[in-house]
C-alpha cells in the first residue's frame, strides 16, 4: 500500500471503530437504525473525532451513496457566509441519492462564523430542513449562537483517555512494523493528551526519524515542529530587545504564515513554561497573563495581527525591565 | 502594460531627444571627431540626475549614424568575466560587421564601489585608453573623488533636469499618439511632480492613464509613490515627534491621508524613533494597538462614526506617550510588512495550494493543515525525503512544488 498520512490511513471508517466516545456513538448508531436525524452539533476540543464521527455516520446511513449524499464544508476556508450559502441552496435543490429521504450538511468550524454569518446560517438551515440535515462541528459549543444550538442536538466529545489514546497508538505502530518504547508512549502523550490528531502525527514523524521510537526521538520531533523563533521572541522581549523580538515575530507571520492567534498561543505556551515562569518575580506572572489574554481579545477584535502582537512584545518588554 | 512607454517613445533620432541642446552638441561634436578618426579625449562622460536623456541620446546617435550599440552596466561588467571580455574586445578588435563602426555604452560608473570592488575603476581607465572605438559612460555624480582620474581621461558632458515645459510637451507628444485626451494642467502637474526626470514623468504618465481615454485632474490622486513615500516621512515625523496633542492631529487635516497606510509606517517606526525608551514604545504601540481595533469596528459595522476615535488614537494617542525620548533626527523606513508580504507572496500561495489539497483528504482547514499537519511533513521530509515524496504523492502534490516551501 502506498504512503499516506496514517491520521488519514487509520480514520475509522465505522461508527464501531471510533475510538472512545461511546455514548456518542451509542445515539448515532440509533440514528442509523431509524433513518432519520435531527440537525447535529458536534462540539469538543480538536482532536477528539468529531469529523470523523460525521463522516462513518455519513457512510453508515447511505452506504455506498454516501459521497452523494454529503457536502463538506469549512468555514474557515469558505469566503463569507454568503459562499457558504450559495452552496448549499446548489447543493440542496439536488435530491438525495439512495432510501434516506435527506441528505447531509457537515459545516466543519462552524465556530469561526461571527454571530451574524450564524444567524444566516439558520435562516438558511430552515429554509432546507425538508431535504437537508445539518452536522456543525465546533471547538466550543457557546461560541454557536443560541437559536442554532436549540435546534441541534448537541454531542460533547470529550478529550480521549490516556488509555484508548495509547492502545490507539500501539496498535498503529504495530501495524507500521514501528518499535515504540513506554516511555516514548509516554512523552506523546504528555504533549498530545487527549488529541489523538496530534498522537498520531507525532508517532508518524518519529518513526521517520528512528527505527525505535524513544523518548529521545520524540523530543527531536517536538524541537522540530515548534519554530525556535517562538523563543528566541519571547527571550528577547523578556531581554528588553523589543526589535530584535519583533523580526522574529514577522518570520513566525510571514514564514512560516502562522496566524496571529497561533502565534500568541504559542507565545503563551512559552511564557507558562516552568522554565521561564521561575525567573520571573512573582507579581509579573498574572500581568503577563492579564497582557496575553487582553491580547488575545484584541487580535480577535482587530485586522491587523503584527500591530496587536507588536503591542504586547512591547509591553513585555517594558515589564521585563521593571517599568 | 504591454510595452513600457519610455521603450516605446524611445527618441529614434538625435534632435528628438528632449532638451539639454548644449549637451547634444557637445556629444555630435565630439563623436564627429571619432568619426573622423582624432578624437582630443577617447570616451565621454555623460552625467547628469536620472530620466534627462543620457541613453537615450547614445541609442538615437548609434541609430543615426548606423554604428553598432554594444550596452552594459559598469557594475554588471564587472562581475562577469564573460562580459568583460566581449567589452574588451568590442573596444580593440575591429567591427564583425566589416565597415560598420562601433560605439560602447556602459552605464553607471559611479555605481562601482571602490572599497568592494577595487578592480573595477581600473578596468574601465583600461577601457579608456585601449579603445580604437567611441565609449561613452553615464554618471549621476561624477565629482565623486573616486572617479578623479578617469574623469581627467574623459570628455565631460552635463546633462541638466529637464524643464517643465520641456516634460509637459512630450507627454502631451505621447498623449496624441496614444489617442488619449488629456488636460494641459494634468500633464503639467505630472512634470512639476517629477522633478525634470522625464523617464519618471513618462512612466506615471502611462500609470495614469493605463485603460483610459480620458485623464482628468482627479486621476491623479493615484500618481505614483514616489510623491506620496516623501510625504509619509514627514507625516510620521510630524506625529512621532509633535510637540503638542494639536501636532499630532494636524495630520489628520491633511487631504487624502491613507491612513491605513500611517499605521503600517507607524508600527515600523515607532521603535526607531522612541528608543531607548521601551515605556514610550509600549505606550504608542497600545495606542496603535487601540486604533486598530476602532478601526476593525468602523469597518465591520459600517458605524463610521467609530473612525474619529481611531483616527485620534493614531496621531494624538501615539504622540501621547509617556517618557518619549528627546527628538532626535532618524531616518525612517518603508512598512517591512508590505515588503515581506510582497516579497512572500509566491511562497504562501504554493503553501496554500499545498495546504488545502491536504485539508480536502484530511477534512480539516487549511489553517489547521498550516499549524498541526506541515510541520510534520517537514519533519518527515527531513529524516526521509523518499517517504514523504510518498505521502505527498498520495495528496497529489509534486516533491518540486513541496522543496519551494521548505524553509531556507
Amino acid at each position: 500500500m502506498s504512503e499516506t498520512l496514517w491520521i488519514e490511513k487509520y480514520r475509522p471508517k465505522t461508527l464501531d471503530e471510533m475510538i472512545d466516545q461511546e455514548e456518542v456513538v451509542a445515539r448515532l448508531k440509533d440514528f442509523v437504525k431509524e433513518k432519520s436525524l435531527p440537525h447535529l452539533l458536534f462540539a469538543g476540543p480538536p482532536g477528539t473525532g468529531k469529523t470523523t464521527a460525521a463522516l462513518c455516520l455519513a457512510r453508515e446511513l447511505y452506504g455506498e451513496h454516501w459521497r452523494d449524499n454529503i457536502l463538506e464544508l469549512n468555514a474557515s476556508d469558505e469566503r463569507g457566509i454568503d459562499v457558504i450559502r450559495r452552496r448549499i441552496k446548489d447543493y440542496a435543490r439536488t435530491m438525495p441519492v439512495g432510501e434516506v429521504p435527506f441528505k447531509l450538511i457537515i459545516l466543519d468550524e462552524a465556530d469561526n462564523m461571527t454571530s451574524d454569518a450564524q444567524q444566516a446560517l439558520r435562516r438558511t438551515m430552515e429554509l432546507y430542513s425538508r431535504s437537508t440535515r445539518f452536522c456543525l462541528i465546533a471547538n466550543y459549543v457557546s461560541k454557536i449562537i443560541e437559536p442554532i444550538q436549540s435546534r441541534c442536538a448537541i454531542f460533547r466529545f470529550q478529550p480521549i483517555p490516556r488509555e484508548a489514546v495509547l492502545e490507539r497508538l500501539k496498535f498503529i505502530a504495530e501495524s507500521e512494523n514501528v518499535k515504540i518504547t513506554e516511555d516514548g508512549l509516554d512523552v506523546i502523550w504528555e504533549e498530545s493528551q487527549g488529541d489523538l490528531r496530534k498522537a498520531i502525527n507525532i508517532l508518524q514523524a518519529a518513526s521517520a526519524l528512528d527505527e525505535v521510537v524513544t523518548e529521545d526521538v520524540v523530543y527531536k520531533v517536538l524541537g522540530k515542529i515548534t519554530p525556535s523563533e517562538v523563543r528566541e521572541m519571547v527571550n528577547l522581549a523578556l531581554q528588553g530587545d523589543f526589535l530584535k523580538a519583533r523580526e522574529k515575530l514577522r518570520v513566525l507571520l510571514y514564514s512560516y504564515g502562522l496566524s496571529g492567534l497561533d502565534v500568541l498561543k504559542s507565545i503563551y505556551r512559552e511564557v507558562m513554561s516552568p522554565k521561564v515562569l521561575s525567573q520571573m518575580p512573582s507579581h509579573m506572572q498574572a500581568e503577563l497573563i492579564e497582557l496575553i489574554g487582553e491580547t488575545n481579545f484584541r487580535i480577535v477584535e482587530g485586522g491587523d495581527d503584527e500591530i496587536q502582537l507588536c503591542a504586547l512584545l512591547a509591553k513585555i518588554a517594558l515589564k521585563a525591565k521593571g517599568g | 502594460m504591454s510595452v513600457p512607454w519610455v521603450e516605446k517613445y524611445r527618441p529614434a533620432r538625435i534632435q528628438d531627444v528632449a532638451g539639454n541642446d548644449e549637451a547634444k552638441k557637445a556629444f555630435v561634436a565630439w563623436l564627429n571627431k571619432w568619426l573622423a578618426g582624432k578624437p582630443e579625449k577617447k570616451a565621454a562622460l555623460l552625467y547628469g540626475p536620472p530620466g534627462t536623456g543620457k541613453t537615450s541620446l547614445v541609442h538615437a546617435a548609434a541609430r543615426q549614424y548606423d554604428l553598432e550599440l554594444l550596452e552594459a552596466n559598469a557594475s554588471d561588467v564587472r562581475n562577469s568575466a564573460a562580459l568583460e571580455r566581449r567589452i574588451w574586445r568590442a573596444l580593440t578588435e575591429s567591427s564583425l560587421f566589416g565597415k560598420r563602426a562601433k560605439i560602447v555604452l556602459l552605464d553607471e560608473v559611479d555605481g562601482i564601489n571602490p572599497r568592494e570592488d577595487a578592480g573595477g575603476l581600473a578596468m574601465i581607465l583600461k577601457f579608456v585608453e585601449n579603445t580604437r572605438y567611441p565609449l561613452v559612460l553615464t554618471a549621476n555624480d561624477p565629482w565623486d573623488p573616486k572617479l578623479r582620474t578617469l574623469r581627467d581621461k574623459c570628455l565631460l558632458i552635463r546633462f541638466k533636469p529637464l524643464g517643465i515645459r520641456i516634460i509637459t510637451s512630450v507627454l502631451a507628444n505621447i498623449c496624441r499618439k496614444e489617442g488619449i485626451f488629456c488636460d494641459y494642467q494634468v500633464l503639467r502637474a505630472i512634470a512639476e511632480k517629477c522633478k525634470g526626470d522625464l523617464r519618471a514623468a513618462i512612466n506615471d504618465l502611462q500609470a495614469i492613464a493605463f485603460g483610459k481615454k480620458r485623464i482628468t485632474l482627479e486621476d491623479l490622486d493615484m500618481l505614483g509613490y514616489r510623491a506620496k513615500q516623501a510625504d509619509m516621512f514627514e507625516i510620521v515625523r510630524m506625529v512621532l515627534a509633535a510637540r503638542s496633542p494639536e501636532h499630532a492631529r494636524s495630520v489628520l487635516s491633511l487631504p487624502s491621508l491613507d491612513y491605513e497606510m500611517l499605521m503600517q509606517w507607524l508600527s515600523e517606526n515607532i521603535p526607531h524613533q522612541y528608543a531607548p525608551s521601551l515605556q514610550a514604545i509600549a505606550d504608542a504601540y497600545d495606542a496603535l494597538s487601540l486604533a486598530d481595533i476602532f478601526l476593525q469596528r468602523a469597518k465591520r459595522t459600517n458605524e463610521w462614526s467609530l473612525l474619529s476615535y481611531a483616527l485620534n488614537l493614531m496621531t494624538v494617542g501615539v504622540a501621547s506617550a509617556r517618557d518619549k525620548p528627546k527628538f532626535r533626527f532618524v531616518k525612517y523606513s518603508f512598512p517591512q510588512k508590505i515588503r515581506l508580504l510582497s516579497q512572500t507572496k509566491k511562497y504562501r500561495e504554493i503553501r496554500k495550494r499545498i495546504a488545502s489539497a491536504i485539508a480536502r483528504k484530511c477534512h480539516v482547514s487549511t489553517r489547521t493543515v498550516i499549524r498541526d499537519i506541515l510541520p510534520f511533513l517537514f519533519v518527515i521530509y527531513e529524516a526521509d525525503a523518499e517517504l514523504a515524496e510518498e505521502i505527498l504523492k498520495s495528496f497529489d502534490i509534486s516533491s518540486k512544488t513541496f522543496k519551494a516551501i521548505i524553509k531556507q
